[in-house]
């Protein structure tokens, strides 16, 4: 209980330094410069001061009224053209987690497969490929990484004839009825799994199989083995279980990262989520929309210290004793 | 100086290496400063540098990533050497033209040398990632050791701000301040800089908590040697072999971080070119004219994979006892 006011307590005060590092570096006026016909400073004027995005009102003033807005109201504020940033985020929140649930939990599951299995091979053939390709996959930037699949993806539609994959958006529209939606969701939501699962999983790989060796020679896994197990299930059952403890940590509290390199796959892919909101917001200056995802963020920080609190009382025992 | 020189030695002195926990296998590290080493057995030893080079060397992948990378670096710095065009300059004459004898990795929609802009972006990512990665590793080292060596409200302050820039979406300031700066490269490492430094420095406090409860840091204080002094002599030198690795996985990260920003269109800004916003650039024409997309990725690629292999090699060659086979 403690930890959730510390993490509530954080929050605020990052979402805050937000909205002030926000003003200092974002400005709503620029948006309006170079307009044909020009608008004169009273007209973009009346436009901003009812948005509360006018710097002509004192910082503290502007930064009371949002603040007091979101307290009471939920209200994060409209950006410089009158959106509001409430509807934006509700939307493009299930958009990115459509895209970033799903490739956090391949990433993971691949990542410890091939963890478990490269520890229990190694220094073999296989773990020396998997290794090998892994330490390859991990240091392709995902900006290459997923303009190459791009690229691959429309050779092969090309080859097939067909649309088998959309190289862009996250649905088509007009598209109705519960298997061609299916379909349809698959057919854009492949690729960018793919490049994020591509970049990701190696990471996990590395962890996993580093952890296990440190656990496969220990007494109780030989312990285990003396008792009559197998090789494979005193690794599973002992073995993997304390090794397991440090990278669901891990996992929880990459989940910010993942959201931030969901920014960069979002773009190509152009998916409209809170990533592509996230470079949009700030090249038209939304300070209202910034502000807001820098509070997502630290949320996603803050769930993640949580999650992972809770998968290590899950997992380990003498948490859970003590 | 020279009187504090004779403290260290006699500080070095009682730290004898076979005292030391053999987990920490550095001892090698520590006595490096203090010049050559005293003949204790009459039998040739390998010098430590021999040792490390051999180890590295041992490591396949890892010397053809030392090869690639000291390729790419010649390519950097050489290749503006061999080019016809100046990277700024357009040649109407040739507009999106495929690789050709004239343009020998073709030309953007505006008539760019695509040769050119390429060595150019890779100076600009390759001194970017370098700068960020040394000030990364030289403020984490010193803030992360010095918070766990003088503790106390040190010590909880520095925590206290590395767990808050933990919250903070730093990738958002980044992008927003880079952006403001125009894309001017300075700036972008300074920030770069500035929101890479706290991770690290975690890693490092926890590490020094152990190494200041070692005996030879405290034959360091009862001689009388300095707190700041103690910090950058004797425990900065034994997690060296860390702070190696740190510096060549962190240029990896800055490189992708970088290029990731100029992609977005925050970072390095035109007329300047990073080999991030030559990428962004090749993906709007990617079907049209990919050769735009392929060289730089390739670069970029080649530079990431590269320096990755080598920071897998030297920590085999540094550290042979750790069981990490990769970034953990």
């Amino acid at each position: 209980m403690r930890r959730a006011i510390g993490w509530v307590m954080m929050i605020f005060v990052a979402t805050n330094l937000a909205y002030f590092l926000s003003w200092a570096y974002l400005d709503p006026k620029s948006n309006y410069v170079g307009r044909r016909p020009p608008l004169s400073n009273d007209q973009i004027e009346a436009m901003l001061e009812p948005r509360n995005l006018s710097d002509s009102v004192p910082l503290i003033e502007r930064w009371w009224t949002w603040l007091t807005d979101i307290l009471l109201h939920w209200n994060w504020g409209v950006s410089p053209v009158g959106d509001p940033v409430n509807d934006q985020i509700a939307y493009r929140m299930w958009v990115s987690a459509e895209l970033v649930l799903g490739a956090t939990i391949i990433t993971t599951l691949l990542g410890i497969a091939l963890g478990v299995y490269t520890a229990s091979r190694q220094y073999k053939l296989a773990d020396r490929i998997a290794t090998g390709t892994s330490i390859i996959t991990l240091n392709i930037p995902i900006v290459v990484a997923a303009l190459g699949i791009v690229l691959l993806a429309i050779q092969f539609n090309d080859a097939v004839g067909t649309r088998v994959f959309y190289v862009t958006g996250s649905s088509s529209p007009g598209v109705t009825g519960f298997f061609p939606t299916l379909v349809d969701v698959a057919q854009h939501l492949i690729l960018p799994t793919f490049a994020l699962v591509l970049v990701g999983y190696a990471g996990i790989h590395f962890l996993q199989r580093s952890l296990l060796l440190d656990n496969i020679n220990a007494d109780y896994v030989r312990t285990a083995r003396a008792k009559g197990l197998t090789k494979s299930q005193a690794i599973r059952r002992h073995a993997l279980r304390t090794s397991l403890i440090p990278v669901t940590t891990q996992v929880a509290f990459s989940i910010p990262a993942i959201f931030t390199g969901a920014i960069l796959t979002e773009t190509i892919f152009g998916w409209n989520g809170m990533g592509r909101y996230f470079s949009e917001t700030i090249s038209t200056n939304d300070i209202h929309g910034a502000v807001a995802i820098a509070a997502f963020g630290a949320l996603m920080t803050a769930i993640g210290a949580m999650l992972a609190d809770v998968a290590v009382v899950i997992l380990d025992p003498r948490v859970r004793v003590s | 100086m020279t009187t504090d020189m004779t403290s260290d030695q006699i500080a070095e002195q009682i730290a004898d290496p076979e005292l030391v926990d053999p987990m920490l296998h550095d001892d090698e590290d520590f006595r490096a400063p203090v010049g050559p080493t005293p003949k204790r057995t009459p039998r040739k030893r390998m010098s430590k540098f021999e040792l490390y080079g051999r180890r590295f060397m041992r490591n396949k992948p890892a010397v053809g990533g030392a090869v690639i990378f000291v390729l790419i670096v010649l390519f950097a710095i050489c290749g503006g050497w061999f080019a016809q065009y100046d990277y700024q300059e357009l040649d109407f004459l040739a507009i999106s033209d495929p690789p050709s004898a004239a343009h020998w990795f073709g030309t953007n929609d505006a008539g760019n040398d695509n040769y050119a802009q390429v060595v150019h972006g890779l100076q600009r990512s390759l001194l970017i990632a370098l700068v960020v990665s040394i000030g990364t590793t030289v403020i984490s080292a010193v803030i992360g050791a010095s918070a766990a060596y003088f503790g106390g409200l040190y010590e909880r302050i520095a925590l206290l701000v590395i767990h808050f820039l933990m919250v903070v979406p730093t990738f958002l300031l980044l992008a927003m301040v880079s952006s403001d700066a125009g894309g001017d490269w300075i700036v972008i490492a300074i920030v770069l800089i500035a929101v890479n430094w706290f991770f690290p420095a975690r890693t490092i406090w926890t590490l020094s908590l152990s190494l200041r409860e070692r005996d030879y840091i405290a034959a360091a204080r009862y001689i009388g040697i300095s707190g700041p002094k103690i910090v950058l002599r004797h425990m900065l030198p034994n997690i060296g072999s860390l702070l190696i690795i740190q510096f060549t996985l962190g240029v990896v990260g800055a490189v992708q971080m970088e290029t990731g920003l100029s992609f977005l269109g925050f970072g390095v800004k035109a007329p300047d070119v990073s080999l991030g916003s030559l990428i962004g650039t090749g993906a709007s024409s990617i079907t049209s004219s990919p050769w735009l997309f392929f060289f730089p990725a390739a670069a970029l690629t080649l530079l990431t994979v590269s320096m990755a292999l080598i920071a897998d090699g030297l920590r085999d060659a540094l550290d042979p006892t750790s069981a990490a086979g990769g970034r953990a």
